[in-house]
């Protein structure tokens, strides 16, 4: 071949790995108003009892919601924000993510309005965003776990099912539950709505004592081969390898087959509400406290998006204006749940969301109002607030489907350990 | 000169300012924060070669390369000879193995996700004729194998295009001359088509390493990389470290490492071209 057109060649094949860049734009409109662009991850129609009880409240703002999927929404958080792109004004902060983008200089300090966030918010949803001292975002929404339950195949298999104010169960108790329902016909005992996902998990390790998996003053030493992360570990895997749960099935399809009458139990979110009640046909089911190891403490997911401002914002105030709006306005706060089904921070759109929930979708939730304030106060974990949780979720995310997917647990909780160790020493 | 002017330009900021830029980025460390990050010289490769997973990424990329180049050039080399013939009929088989191409790699990865799903028709039909079901993508020993079938099954139809072109500009006369010599079809294969072939294969077997290396799509939508790493591809990876963990440094130097991997399995397919051909 000619030298010339070798060298081209050369140039052009290996040119062709690379892809990695990004792009902006941001302002004030023509009739004078200013103009906020706000991103989050759930669809637009959620936000939009919000946009319209802020812009009834600030005429001279507009606000524009941009949805990006949540799978995707990290990434594409770092490539805008990361690359000070000013087009995006207000945002939706995972819980756990604060101290991280906090750390990189992503957020602007709302420190100001930190007492006025404690004195209207429930206090751990505050503090999940406060790094360095310092408050980096707004309380915004909370979670809490339930364990739902079929009650027809469970009253198949003659079992007595769990009440939303009754004893909280065990998950060895679930689990020989579960067996029963399956040797009467039920397809699986018991899913996980998001099967590898740090956010639900944490609670089992947790709950056998293994901690958080974050130690050390930064709260970044990993320890997650301790026995509690082992034994909460082993009764995972077993749940994979004896049937009681499906390998192989995509985590968003785990609502639908409990929705389907498919399994006996399911533990979620509130937001699995409303899914399972569109199941066709509708099934029976009921909610109780998210379970716990026999012998071990009760432990159950909790916090969820706050709302924060690029520290990149051409907009500071008005931005600022909204997240403040929509976390410690009564109005704004519940506004902000108007449309989803999920617990608002501020103390006063709490209450009356407590008071909506019986009534999602009766007689099925009944009791879910007085069981999630139970639950907030007796069993909550919150996700440890570290500038390394970025790593930490994506690593134990793997760790998780490879247990799930049968490889051996003390093996892989080394790897993780070893792997996660290796990128928070970076930091 | 002034006729390359525009070419030049979109080649510099579209292909060398990019890669120099990845080259200032993996002698950084902390590009992502609000300081722009500082100079750490040589320290990123030396965590990335030091690292067990990276040398795991490195031993998965070379066994799947291994694997899929050869595995595709025998099968599309397969699918040339017998779709070159002038048959009545080849038309629509020749549709059928092109088909896959046009569908874009995400709709083919979403259609082979359903197929290999543990309740799916694969295992369906496995079970209706008496074997066992498979894991398939959550089986350490069978996920890179899963994903170089639905990979191959895009590509073959793609390098086949070339080959059968490349086989239908050997001179027919070449042929006609063997078969009076008295050579038959295996003796004609070996000295007639492998040779005036070459350039043909050399360019396949180059840009099919280029393309594998650079396979991302089913990685992300099926299996994250796992289980348990074992299709954890070099690209996944960097995607990886860059996007989902905010490394924007360590993914800079796998891209580095990437590119440098790039040109010499080119350099060195080009040099073997051009020695066989003196």
């Amino acid at each position: 071949m000619n030298p010339r057109i070798r060298t081209s060649a050369l140039a052009l094949l290996a040119g062709g790995a690379l892809a990695l860049t990004g792009c902006s734009a941001g302002g004030a409109a023509d009739d004078g108003t200013t103009e906020i662009t706000f991103v989050g991850a759930d669809p637009a129609e959620a936000f939009e009892p919000l946009i319209a009880a802020f812009e009834a409240r600030h005429p001279d703002i507009s606000v524009e919601y941009q949805n990006i999927p949540f799978d995707q929404y990290n990434n594409v958080i770092q490539q805008r924000v990361g690359a000070k792109d000013p087009s995006i004004d207000v945002l939706l902060v995972d819980a756990g993510a604060s101290a991280s983008m906090a750390s990189r200089g992503w957020l602007a300090d709302l420190s100001k309005l930190r007492d006025q966030a404690e004195e209207s918010s429930i206090a751990a949803s505050v503090e999940q965003s406060v790094w360095d001292d310092e408050l980096w975002a707004l309380p915004f929404w909370t979670s809490a776990q339930y364990l739902y339950y079929n009650a027809d195949l469970l009253e198949a298999a003659g079992v007595e099912p769990p009440t939303a104010d009754g004893e909280r169960w065990t998950w060895e108790q679930v689990v020989d539950a579960g067996k029963q329902a399956q040797a009467a016909g039920a397809e699986y005992g018991l899913l996980f709505d998001q099967t590898d996902r740090y956010y639900q998990l944490q609670p089992l390790a947790e709950s056998a004592g293994g901690g958080s998996g974050a130690t050390g003053p930064d709260l970044l030493t990993a320890d997650i081969t301790n026995e509690g992360w082992q034994r909460s570990m082993d009764w995972y895997a077993s749940l994979f390898a004896d049937g009681v749960a499906p390998r192989g099935v995509a985590t968003d399809q785990m609502n639908v087959l409990f929705a389907s009458g498919k399994s006996a139990f399911f533990v979620g979110g509130p937001w699995s509400v409303d899914p399972i009640s569109k199941g066709e046909p509708p099934i029976s089911y009921g909610v109780a406290k998210n379970p716990m190891f026999e012998g071990g403490t009760p432990a159950m997911s909790t916090g969820s998006w706050s709302i924060g401002v690029s520290a990149a914002t051409d907009e500071l105030e008005a931005a600022t204006a909204f997240a403040e709006f929509a976390s410690l306005d009564p109005e704004g706060n519940a506004a902000a749940v108007e449309q989803i089904i999920i617990p608002p921070t501020n103390l006063s759109a709490f209450d009356a969301y407590i008071e909506r929930l019986d009534k999602t979708d009766e007689p099925n939730t009944a009791g879910m109002g007085q069981l999630t304030l139970s639950e907030l106060q007796d069993a909550a974990v919150s996700r440890p607030n570290t500038v390394g949780f970025t790593q930490m979720q994506d690593v134990m995310g793997r760790a998780f489907a490879d247990i799930r997917n049968g490889q051996p647990v003390g093996e892989t909780l080394q790897k993780a350990q070893d792997e996660l160790q290796g990128l928070w020493d970076r930091l | 000169m002034l006729f390359l002017l525009p070419a030049l330009v979109l080649l510099i900021a579209l292909r060398i300012v990019p890669m120099l830029g990845a080259a200032v980025d993996s002698l950084k460390q902390g590009s992502a924060s609000a300081d722009g990050g500082e100079f750490v010289g040589f320290e990123n490769f030396a965590y990335l070669f030091a690292d067990p997973g990276f040398q795991s990424v490195l031993a998965v990329t070379g066994l799947f390369l291994l694997i899929i180049v050869p595995g595709q050039l025998v099968v599309s080399l397969v699918l040339a000879l017998l779709l070159v013939e002038r048959v009545p009929g080849l038309g629509l088989v020749r549709v059928l193995v092109f088909i896959p191409v046009a569908a874009p790699a995400a709709v083919a990865t979403v259609v082979w996700g359903i197929a290999y799903q543990p309740k799916g028709p694969i295992n369906a039909t496995l079970t209706a004729l008496g074997l066992p079901p498979q894991p398939f993508l959550t089986s350490t020993d069978q996920a890179l194998l899963s994903i170089i079938v639905l990979m191959s099954w895009i590509g073959v139809g793609y390098w086949t295009l070339f080959l059968i072109a490349g086989l239908q500009d050997i001179p027919r006369e070449l042929y006609e001359a063997a078969a009076i010599d008295g050579a038959g079809w295996w003796r004609a294969f070996w000295s007639i088509t492998l040779p005036n072939l070459r350039r043909t294969l050399a360019f396949v077997v180059v840009a099919n390493t280029v393309s594998s290396v650079l396979a991302f799509v089913p990685v992300q939508i099926l299996t994250q990389g796992g289980p348990a790493g074992s299709t954890r591809l070099i690209m996944y990876d960097l995607y990886n470290n860059t996007f989902q963990l905010g490394d924007v440094n360590l993914g800079q130097t796998e891209v580095v490492v990437l590119l440098v991997f790039l040109i010499a399995v080119t350099a060195v397919q080009f040099r073997m071209l051009n020695r066989e051909e003196h």
